[in-house]
């Protein structure tokens, strides 16, 4: 690097090394004065990541699918309902939509709304995802006791209603079919071909028991999204939080944190999924945890080699010299700088659980009743006919979700390596 | 006789979609025989220029708009007394030059050599590749007699052992006989020395002018140390921001520099910056700020399956030395003598094995890491690397004001804010780097940040471990007058850890010179450097390549 005698005028971001402008003029003391009183702030390394993240095309591709599920999966009673969205009988205006809308939809329209409010707030990022998290278990907490929609819900009462002319007006969701409408009221609905019916528009066409499967589909890109996230969510805190101690502390610590992944790393998930199924029962949540807490080994041992690496490094030794909290020299020194693999393997871990999610319901230890899209690619080869149409659209999103999660990946262990994002950059 | 004729090279290199000019219109002629030394500091084109000739830069990141490059040499497969132009040969003309007539020697002896390979295997490779006619014998008593030429210990044994089994300075051997054993008519060293120790320095230097002497070769020799182009330069090139600003013979640049640039540069040596005269009353009425006493560092070596204790190594081994306020003391040695352990030990990073430390009167060897937190803010540590010393995810601000909150110091983040501006001027930095992230500052300039955060908790004693010794000399004399200001306005402690003397004897007040984990010799800065006691010391001094010895000789 190039310094022009005794002053130190200051760098320009990405100029360093050969991209030094050939001459830079002597600093200006006026010129100083006027600059910091701008105040220019230059871009923390998180922005810099994603902008490096969204110059990349595969990123923007996996980004681009990833958000529509999330769309999706947001709105999906709006999207794909039996119940109308407004209705008038009687001169009497309502909304079974909206009154039939359950504690899970709301907890999901609450996080979406309030992520995308708080993802254009400035302030702290750690802040302002806890306080997201806050949010999420509070509006659990009020939808437990306050959103009770009905029972018993009867999807054909709007059809007959209609077809008896007793309906003044009457506006629908675009698919008007829930996931658990199972269409009684046609009689002999079975599985059938898409847009095999004429009296009924079904655009993906119906699985074994006449449910619409593109509003499964829909619906099930919940259980997708949701096992993907928290049970990576869960891997990622006891991974880092163990891997971190044994790389600081290293020693005994680690010895005895290093056996502890090992025994980890032997328990097959499969395996043991299948025991707890065949035990207490299907239950989302269950699966979601021990994904979860099987699989925080190898975030464990990123995080452990990056801590490794990190505790030598002079400005941690600076850190320690300073008298600084262990929290601060683990939290705020160590981890945002050992961060880089953990997001990649993170994005890797996503894909994986949701593979592990659809591999259970294909193999019919998934949700009873819940649509997801292993159990549908089950039913793609349970009847005694290959039904293409429940192969292809949900192995499709399967593949297409994965997919999407490894580009991300791909391109962030991109984004994260200088190497490669500046390749070839400078030889003195 | 001309060997090597560079004439107008330009050569630009690409960087994020635009091109970058690292060589700007560089002349210069090698003849045979003689060593042609370019110097410049980091970044002004010199190593890219030794690239540009051996045709090592990145194949579609560099472009030459302009110049020729002509070696003066057979070159086999073309006919006889042509005169090549590398930069226009093909690749298999280039193949032959390189390691054939042209032979190069890079700066890290750890990296330069294939590790999963035997020294002799690697050797061999050169060999059967440029002298595909010798049998297997021939090749083996060449390599035998290369590596004697380099004085390697033992060659026999060495040709079947593997690059980590020696030091820095053997491997370096080792590269100058890989270079040398096709015997090129040029050898190109791009800062071969940089890395290893003085007295590692001073004889490979001695045996590489040997070599050049008896083989007549010509050498194209990268450094940036004057002491070093005074002693091994016939011709000197001085390069500055791809441009070559001044040529000529050693002794007249060195002498009378011409260029500004050149001036500037040699004033900036430690040795050559002018001290003023210190505050002395301070010294001597304060007892000491710190004082070890007996202190001792031992690493445990284990071995077997259970991990079983069998040995200790030594790194630091009792040493006792005392460092009062207002006062500098240097502590130097080469690498592996412990310097760096001891510092650390001091600071209670590294848990000493014995002896004691004392803080202001204050024995603070044995206390707990909770007790000690109070007591951080009374010493800081400046580090060596600048490229690993700040947190590279916070900005500079968050580095600065989170050590005072942790101490109190500072009634809120506001007033905190403005103590860490109040600081950047007092190392020279604008205040607008409270706002930056450290990749965007130079060495020197991060050096300069990494002060400002020792200096933030109002520290009595500082300790500074090698902390110019990746920066150019400029920026380094810079750094070099803001410490002795500090020490002389603010009456602070310091104990400089370094190697290089010309720093020691600008800097420091007094000196303490360390062998093998010991303190061999210690006392004023000027008697030892004057009137060494020891051997040790003495030998020591004899190395260090001096401007001025040179030129007194030459």
């Amino acid at each position: 690097m190039t310094e022009p005698l005794f002053s130190q005028p200051p760098a320009q971001a990405g100029a360093d090394s050969q991209g030094r402008p050939p001459h830079q003029p002597l600093p200006d003391p006026v010129a100083e004065e006027r600059q910091a009183a701008a105040d220019r702030r230059s871009q923390p390394w998180s922005r810099q990541v994603l902008s490096a993240l969204l110059r990349r095309t595969g990123a923007r591709i996996g980004l681009v699918w990833i958000s529509l599920l999330v769309l999706v999966a947001t709105f999906a009673p709006f999207i794909a309902n039996s119940h109308p969205l407004y209705l008038v009988v009687d001169g009497q205006a309502s909304s079974p939509l909206l009154t039939n809308l359950a504690g899970e939809d709301w907890i999901w329209l609450v996080g979406f709304l309030s992520g995308v409010v708080l993802l254009n707030l400035s302030g702290r990022f750690w802040l302002r995802l806890s306080s997201w998290l806050i949010l999420l278990g509070l509006t659990t907490l009020l939808t437990h006791f306050f959103v009770s929609p009905p029972v018993l819900t009867i999807h054909e009462q709007y059809r007959e209603l209609e077809a008896s002319g007793g309906i003044e007006r009457i506006v629908r969701a675009p698919i008007p079919y829930s996931a658990k409408d199972y269409l009684r009221d046609y009689g002999d609905t079975g599985i059938e071909a898409p847009l095999a019916a004429d009296d009924r528009r079904h655009w993906l066409g119906t699985e074994e028991n006449g449910a619409d499967v593109a509003a499964r589909m829909i619906h099930a890109s919940r259980i997708a999204l949701g096992i993907g996230f928290i049970a990576t969510g869960i891997a990622l805190l006891i991974g880092t939080l163990i891997g971190g101690l044994m790389g600081y502390f290293s020693g005994v610590v680690d010895i005895i944190g290093m056996r502890l992944v090992e025994i980890f790393e032997a328990i097959p998930t499969l395996f043991l999924l299948l025991t707890f199924v065949a035990f207490f029962g299907r239950s989302i949540y269950m699966m979601m945890i021990i994904i979860g807490i099987t699989s925080w080994s190898g975030y464990a041992r990123y995080v452990r080699a990056e801590f490794l690496k990190l505790r030598e490094q002079d400005f941690v030794q600076a850190a320690v010299a300073c008298g600084l909290p262990l929290w601060s020299i683990l939290f705020r020194h160590m981890l945002p700088n050992g961060l880089a693999p953990l997001l990649v393997a993170a994005s890797f871990g996503v894909a994986s659980a949701i593979l592990a999610e659809a591999t259970l319901s294909f193999l019919g230890l998934g949700l009873v009743d819940d649509p997801s899209w292993g159990q549908m690619l089950n039913q793609a080869v349970q009847s005694s006919t290959f039904n293409w149409w429940l192969a292809v659209f949900p192995g499709g999103a399967i593949f297409l979700t994965v997919f999407a999660y490894n580009l991300i990946g791909e391109a962030l262990r991109d984004a994260v390596d200088p190497h490669t994002r500046r390749a070839g950059g400078g030889r003195a | 006789m001309k060997l090597l004729e560079i004439e107008g090279l330009v050569t630009e290199l690409a960087s994020d979609g635009q091109w970058l000019r690292a060589v700007n219109q560089v002349s210069l002629a090698v003849n045979r025989g003689e060593t042609f030394c370019l110097v410049g500091e980091s970044g002004s084109g010199k190593s890219v220029t030794a690239l540009s000739v051996m045709g090592l830069l990145p194949e579609e990141r560099h472009r030459h708009p302009a110049g020729r490059i002509r070696l003066h040499d057979d070159v086999p497969g073309r006919p006889a007394g042509e005169v090549v132009d590398l930069l226009g040969a093909d690749a298999t003309t280039m193949e032959k030059v390189r390691g054939g007539r042209i032979g190069m020697i890079f700066q890290e002896p750890m990296t330069s050599l294939n590790p999963v390979l035997t020294i002799g295997e690697q050797l061999d490779e050169v060999l059967q590749l440029h002298q595909p006619d010798l049998t297997d014998e021939g090749r083996e008593a060449r390599i035998l007699s290369a590596l004697e030429e380099v004085r390697m210990p033992d060659p026999a044994k060495r040709i079947r052992e593997f690059p980590h089994r020696l030091s820095g300075g053997q491997r370096q051997r080792v590269m100058i006989a890989m270079a040398l054993i096709c015997e090129p008519a040029l050898l190109i060293a791009d800062e071969p020395t940089t890395a290893l120790d003085v007295t590692v320095q001073a004889e490979i230097l001695e045996l590489m002018r040997e070599l050049q002497t008896r083989r007549g070769m010509g050498m194209l020799f990268i450094t940036h140390d004057f002491g070093v182009v005074a002693q091994i330069a016939d011709t000197v090139g001085v390069m500055r921001r791809g441009e070559l600003v001044e040529c000529g013979p050693v002794a007249e640049v060195l002498r009378q520099p011409r260029h500004d640039y050149t001036r500037s540069l040699i004033a900036a040596l430690p040795e050559r910056l002018p001290r003023e005269a210190r505050p002395m009353a301070r010294r001597a009425t304060t007892s000491p700020l710190i004082e070890l006493r007996d202190l001792e560092v031992y690493f445990p070596v284990r071995q077997g399956f259970m991990r079983r204790v069998v040995d200790h190594f030594k790194a630091v081994d009792g040493v006792s030395l005392s460092v009062a306020a207002g006062e500098v003391l240097a502590l130097v040695g080469e690498s592996g003598c412990g310097k760096t352990t001891l510092g650390r030990a001091l600071l209670r990073l590294i848990e000493p094995t014995a002896g004691s430390i004392r803080l202001e009167g204050q024995d603070i060897t044995t206390l707990p890491p909770r007790a000690m937190r109070p007591l951080r803010r009374r010493m800081q540590v400046v580090f060596q690397d600048p490229g690993s010393s700040l947190n590279p995810r916070l900005p500079i601000v968050t580095t600065l004001i989170e050590p005072m909150r942790v101490h109190g110091i500072g009634r809120d983040d506001d007033e905190r804010r403005a103590r860490a501006a109040e600081l950047l001027a007092k190392v020279e930095m604008p205040t607008d780097s409270l706002w930056r992230y450290p990749h965007e500052f130079s060495g020197g300039q991060r050096q300069r940040l990494a002060i400002a955060r020792a200096l933030v908790l109002e520290p009595r004693f500082i300790l500074c471990d090698e902390i110019t010794s990746a920066l150019d000399v400029s920026v380094q004399a810079g750094i070099l007058r803001l410490l002795r200001r500090l020490v002389d306005e603010e009456g602070l402690g310091m104990l400089f850890i370094t190697h290089n003397m010309g720093v020691v004897e600008y800097l420091a007040d007094r000196m303490a010179v360390m062998h093998a984990g010991r303190v061999v010799e210690s006392g004023p800065t000027a008697k030892v450097l004057r009137a060494p006691q020891e051997d040790y010391t003495r030998s020591l001094l004899a190395a260090v390549p001096r401007l001025d010895g040179a030129l007194a000789i030459a």
